[in-house]
């Protein structure tokens, strides 16, 4: 769950009085931006896009405009840019003006929580306006501080001094930049960036900490977020339909992680357990049409739903369910073998039968019941199965079910279709 | 701000060595001990741990207790309530929901000064309490493990602390040896201790550290204590991406790293751990080069290119682990701790191929699992048939469904369409047995239908002829005759069916009709000889053995014949009806599709539909040696069920088109899914006899059940659209419906019909009829819209009758009809004839010559209609009944009354 951007970044930043360009939406009239233009000389278009996006200046995704014809076009142009970076494509939907702001001085400021001190720690420096991965260390303070007590001025006056600020800067940052722990702390955030900070010169020439950029991050096991009051379009790209199903059963009682994968792959691996989800979608690759960790326990309810849930998107195109873990230890495998096994039934009973071949690797308290109950289901449906105890390698099992999904795909699929009288 | 602890750490660490982590002294509290999880986990901790824990906390849970082998675990309210009845505790474990973990961390903190360590095992713990909590406990020199973890196990001091290391079995997997696991993944800590037993490696301390952003226990302080643990020489460290964790790591004494992860590198949120989302450069990759570099390897370990130094080896997959741990303390002068238990290779605890032709390669045989799972195989291998959950069944159907787009309905998975291709009694067997009979199931069971088909002289028909002479229906008329076919009637038949069963039940073969030695079975049937030997008054029992003897393919009719051979005696008439059943549902049990109690329901079944089938004849027509004139020897020998059910219907023989028309009319009928009101009937009955009890379920009463739940507008209806072609037909020369020469202008017959209805409709919409006579079968509230539609039932069978050549006028003229209306525009489009006229066409079609000779009258089409809707549809409702029974509940079809509405 992130937020780039500046829409709703300076709504964010409102709430604890950081200063920020002026910015406005997509829906700016013509006159609006002349104004707009009219007032600051020079405006920069920029896509929104939902979700985690950034490099968008490198990839040219940033337009600037001192008059209303380039405006416009600029708008045309990103209105609904693509962005490409590695795999992920991003699509924009809108875009914001934003005010040029005339500045001496770009800072880069940001928080985390910095697993090198296990606490949270400030990253900060004057040479900003740049990716923080291109500057040497030495120009970069990295300042880990006490959680209970928060980010406070000394922190980032030190910071600042340590790395030779330019003396003017540094007044309106200790002022300003506490703050955003506030914002960070209070609304459940895991990461929190401002890139650039634009020191503006003010009356007086005393300089303003002005936000042109912002990112943040929010930790979804803190319910803090909530209180933003974000409308839920805002995250929504962040997930597919599937996901935002499954996430649906999100409790503590039980993993209900899930990733698509490859929307065109053929094998559905319910996995059990974070290392089991690491491993198995490794090996698996693009054959694997999810990643999944369902492990710690679930109840029967919940891994019932799941299944029925996982078994609608995937299991039409898949050649082999897969349901893989280590040794479970407190996962109760009864349960969780009957849940998946009634839910493929009602899957069958509602979609008609489908050729499927099963693969099982698990071990785990009611291991033998639980597999016991999956098998008889099998059976009833007719369907191919090998199930696997937890002293055959895990990765050896994985190799199984990849070989299986290629002989599936080789006509062990049509074989299946006439056992089962599948037309 | 934190306390000084041992080493140099930057921040408090408490632990100088592995094997303070989890020692006999230990002293635990368990927070929310009464909770779903800690509840089936702590006993074992503390049975395993030789009774570590003092007790255990819950809100208004004070006074209660937690049961363990090793005494009860007292609960209190808070742990300053605990404290105050005397407990001491050095260890906090923690199984609070995420919002109160944080706050019951404080409470521990502050309220004992004793506290050295707390261990959280709960998930979806959030990052901003992860931080205050470790916060307060480096302040406090309190070490902390999680979350998201699952503690710490010693196999050395038989400790566990937290969690659930090895599951409900510590023993298995914490096995004394010479290795420390650190794994970011609780299920991999055990299954890591599991492999390495099979390469003969033991360990010493395990630790879960959990993968939340916040690792409060990292490999830092881990590796610190292992160089301080004389009992540890090696270390095997799972980690996952994201952090920097293991950077920079050192230590004196051999690890073998195991990093996976690298597709993660794709992700753009987190799955599996919440903190295996890395950055740009704490990835899989960065982490496997961190270990490389120190190890002073250049590649990852792999059996085939087995890079190992004396500081050790890197692995990407845990399979990989026993083995570079094996060689790295080879080069560090270290053999194993003892004997490799097992393998990592392939073992398949269960299988089946379904009869497919895998490649050798997957064609993995079932080995037997290691001890002492095998046992609990062997166990399950006792458990005989499907075992269904129990569930409420009111509106629901573990047997038929109707699918709302394609208006099929579907019997075990199989569309009536299909079924409407097989004969009507491999239908009947496969409603019950789930599997549709080969040949030889289908010859054996005409045998068994047909046996007791005929009832002369029986209490049965002299019931349904007095029902039917008071001028009932004919499905009252029949149920009056099913009453009578009580268990009494059939017991010992079914007695038959269970000892066979119970001597067969736990062999090995599937296939009833294949070969298998039954000495053992023979032997062991000595103590059943009164429920399969004929006794003296057992008439039938020379002719059944001569009818089913001849090239016995069945296992149990071969086995019967051999055990009366040895006893001298003969197979009871009751037996060897009982073998043909048992034949027929064998493969079914065997499979799982069907329960063990079925089998030996199968017989009542049977003669259920025997006595339906039978007493639609009228009583004149039961000869003592014939059924409307065939002599029963040749109808139980020769005769199909099909055939039979035509005869006792129609009073003749039919025809091979007639056959097989009849055949898919039945089949057509067989179920519209579990909302039908016949179905409910078979299924309220069921219910109503309580199915958790499913010997009181009086299978004869659960048919009555469907009978009384037909009636005029339910199974009579079909008769609509037939007097309406009755209507068309009756002053046309038409003599013959299969006459393709009738000579008959089918267009010009509908056109006429549908000008005079064009006129009719008009009339009526003029006085303000909107009831008006609608033209019966045609038109679907799914198949309309398109300019020309069909019904693709009713396509399925004008294909089917068009490829046997098959011709029937009364369909075509259906089709001329519905052209007709749109040409006339009484429709806007071309009407799909539906399935119903489909039945209407087909009966009709059955009695038209009879009919037209005046042997018939139209009151005798419609009672035929009826019950030919009965004999199609209890192939339905039995397996309603069946599956009710075996995995329906006490009245669970019933409404509850604030469901019900008064409407007076």
């Amino acid at each position: 769950m992130q937020i780039t951007g500046m829409l709703w970044g300076r709504k964010l930043l409102d709430l604890v009085e950081y200063p920020h360009s002026e910015v406005r939406g997509p829906e700016l009239s013509v006159d609006e931006i002349k104004d707009m233009i009219k007032r600051h000389g020079e405006i920069f278009i920029k896509p929104v896009f939902k979700g985690g996006v950034g490099k968008k200046g490198k990839s040219g995704l940033i337009g600037r405009a001192k008059n209303i014809t380039a405006a416009l076009k600029e708008k045309e142009r990103l209105y609904f840019a693509e962005h490409h970076h590695n795999n992920a494509v991003a699509k924009s939907d809108g875009i914001t003006y934003e005010a040029a702001v005339p500045a001496d001085h770009e800072v880069y400021f940001s928080i985390s929580d910095n697993t090198n001190y296990r606490a949270p720690a400030m990253t900060l420096t004057h040479h900003g306006g740049v990716d923080i991965e291109e500057l040497p260390p030495e120009k970069i303070a990295v300042v880990p501080f006490d959680p209970l007590t928060g980010l406070k001025a000394f922190h980032v006056s030190n910071a600042l001094a340590d790395l030779g600020a330019p003396t003017p800067i540094i007044s309106p940052l200790v002022q300003n930049l506490p703050r955003l722990w506030d914002l960070y702390n209070n609304y459940g955030m895991t990461m929190l960036e401002l890139n650039p900070i634009r020191m503006m010169p003010g009356k007086g020439g005393r300089y303003a900490p002005i936000a042109c950029d912002f990112k943040c991050a929010f930790d979804l096991d803190d319910p803090a977020w909530k209180r933003l009051d974000l409308p839920p379009h805002v995250f929504a790209s962040d997930y597919s339909e599937f996901e935002q199903e499954i996430n649906q059963l999100r409790t503590y009682q039980g993993q209900s992680d899930v990733y698509i994968i490859n929307d065109k792959g053929s094998i559905t691996a319910p996995t059990f357990g974070g290392g089991a989800n690491a491993m198995v979608t490794e090996l698996l690759g693009e054959a694997a049409t999810i990643s999944s960790d369902f492990g710690g326990n679930p109840p029967y309810e919940k891994m019932n739903e799941i299944s029925k849930i996982t078994f609608k998107y995937w299991l039409e195109q898949s050649n082999v369910l897969f349901i893989i873990g280590g040794k479970a230890n407190n996962t109760d495998i009864y349960e969780t073998f009957r849940a998946i096994g009634d839910g493929l039934r009602s899957f069958f009973q509602t979609h008609g039968p489908r050729p499927l071949f099963v693969v099982v690797g698990r071990g785990g308290p009611n291991l033998i019941r639980g597999m016991g109950y999956l098998r008889d289901t099998l059976e009833s449906l007719g369907l191919p199965y090998r199930f696997f105890g937890f002293d055959s390698a895990m990765s050896e099992v994985i190799n199984y079910a990849m070989g299986i999904n290629t002989w599936m795909m080789n006509g062990g699929k049509e074989e299946i279709m006439a056992k089962l009288n599948i037309k | 701000m934190h306390k000084q602890g041992v080493g140099e750490f930057p921040y408090y660490v408490g632990i100088n060595s592995l094997s303070e982590l989890a020692t006999k002294e230990d002293r635990v509290v368990v927070l929310n001990i009464l909770g779903k999880e800690s509840s089936g986990v702590t006993p074992i901790s503390h049975d395993y741990s030789g009774g570590n824990i003092v007790f255990g906390t819950g809100p208004g849970k004070s006074g209660k207790f937690l049961p363990t082998k090793t005494g009860k675990i007292p609960v209190y309210n808070s742990i300053k309530e605990g404290m105050e009845a005397g407990h001491k505790f050095n260890t906090v474990v923690v199984y609070l929901p995420p919002a109160g973990v944080k706050d019951g961390v404080a409470e521990a903190v502050r309220t004992n000064p004793d506290l050295k360590k707390v261990i959280i095992l709960t998930e979806k713990v959030s990052v901003r309490d992860s931080r205050i909590m470790r916060a307060i406990c480096q302040t406090n020199g309190v070490d902390l493990f999680g979350g998201n973890c699952l503690g710490i196990g010693d196999a050395w001091n038989h400790v566990r602390l937290g969690g659930a290391l090895g599951g409900n079995s510590p023993e298995e997997s914490l096995i004394k040896g010479s290795v420390a696991i650190f794994s970011n993944s609780g299920n991999f800590t055990t299954t890591i201790a599991v492999y390495l037993a099979t390469a003969g490696w033991g360990t010493t301390t395990s630790i879960s550290s959990g993968k939340d952003v916040y690792i409060q226990y990292g490999p830092e302080e881990f590796l610190y204590a292992l160089d301080n643990d004389d009992r540890s020489q090696a270390a095997i460290m799972y980690c996952e991406p994201g952090g920097y964790y293991e950077h920079n790591i050192q230590t004196d004494k051999p690890v073998v790293a195991c990093v996976v992860g690298r597709w993660k590198a794709h992700l753009t949120k987190a799955c599996g751990h919440a903190g295996s989302l890395a950055g740009s450069g704490d990835d899989a990759l960065a982490k496997e080069k961190w270990f490389m570099e120190y190890f002073g390897v250049d590649s990852i370990y792999t059996p085939e290119n087995p890079v190992v130094s004396k500081k050790g080896a890197l692995v990407t997959n845990i399979a990989d682990i026993p083995e570079a741990l094996t060689a790295v303390m080879k080069l560090n002068g270290k053999e194993p701790d003892f004997k490799s238990k097992g393998s990592l290779s392939l073992k398949c605890w269960f299988g089946n191929n379904q009869g497919l032709n895998l490649p050798e390669e997957f064609d993995l045989p079932v080995v037997e699992a290691i001890s002492p799972y095998n046992e609990q195989v062997a166990a399950l291998e006792k458990q005989v048939g499907a075992q269904y959950r129990r569930e409420t069944l009111k509106d629901a159907s573990g047997a038929s469904m109707m699918d709302p787009k394609t208006q099929i309905s579907k019997i075990h998975q199989t569309s009536i369409l299909d079924a409407s291709e097989k004969t009507f009694e491999a239908n009947l067997v496969f409603a019950l047995c789930h599997e549709y009979p080969c040949e030889y199931g289908e010859k054996i069971a005409n045998i068994a239908l047909n046996m007791y088909v005929n009832q002369h002289g029986m209490a049965t028909l002299a019931a349904a002829e007095a029902s039917r002479e008071a001028g009932n229906s004919p499905n009252t008329v029949v149920s009056a005759a099913v009453a009578i076919v009580g268990k009494k009637m059939v017991e010992p038949a079914m007695d038959a069916a269970k000892t066979l069963v119970e001597l067969f039940q736990h062999t090995k073969f599937s296939d009833a009709m294949g070969e298998h030695d039954y000495t053992e079975q023979l032997k062991a049937a000595e103590a059943h000889k009164g429920a399969l030997l004929a006794s003296g008054s057992d008439h039938c029992a020379d002719k059944m053995s001569a009818c089913l003897g001849d090239g016995a393919k069945s296992v149990f009719i071969r086995f019967l014949l051999d055990f009366a051979k040895q006893q001298g005696g003969k197979p009871s008439t009751d037996a060897m009806f009982a073998a043909i059943w048992v034949t027929l549902g064998w493969g079914g049990m065997k499979s799982k599709k069907v329960t063990k109690n079925t089998l030996v329901n199968l017989p009542w079944h049977s003669r259920i539909y025997s006595t339906i089938v039978g007493v639609a004849a009228s009583a004149d027509r039961h000869g003592e040696d014939n059924l409307c004139g065939v002599k029963l020897e040749d109808l139980i020998s020769k005769f199909s069920f099909t055939r039979t059910a035509f005869l006792a219907l129609m009073g003749r023989e039919p025809s091979d088109d007639e056959l097989f028309e009849f055949q898919v009319l039945l089949g057509l009928i067989i179920t519209n899914g579990p909302g039908t009101i016949s179905a409910q009937g078979a299924k309220g009955a069921v219910s109503a006899d309580g199915p958790e009890m499913p010997g009181r379920v009086q299978v004869n009463k659960a048919f009555i059940g469907f009978l009384t739940h037909t009636g005029f507008a339910h199974g009579g209806n079909g008769y609509e659209a037939a007097a309406f072609l009755i209507e068309q037909f009756k002053d046309t020369s038409l003599k013959a419906a299969d006459d393709k020469n009738h000579g008959l202008d089918l267009d010009a017959m509908a056109l006429e019909y549908a000008n005079k209805y064009k006129t009719y409709k008009a009339e009526q919409k003029a006085i303000g009829n909107l009831e008006y006579a609608k033209v019966p079968c045609i038109n679907h509230p799914i198949f309309k819209g398109k300019d020309v539609n069909f019904d693709p039932r009713e396509e399925f069978v004008g294909k089917l009758f068009e490829g046997k050549g098959i011709n029937n006028v009364f369909l075509d003229y259906y089709h001329s009809i519905v052209n007709a209306l749109f040409k006339t525009k009484v429709s806007k489009n071309v009407y799909c004839v539906n399935i119903d006229a489909v039945i209407a066409v087909i009966l009709l079609k059955m009695v038209w010559s009879e009919y037209k000779a005046g042997e018939m009258v139209e009151a005798d089409i419609e009672t035929a209609s009826f019950a030919t809707f009965l004999f199609g549809r209890m192939i339905g409702c039995a397996a309603e009944i069946d599956d009710h029974t075996f995995r329906g509940k006490n009245m669970d079809t019933r409404t509850p009354a604030s469901k019900c509405s008064y409407v007076g």
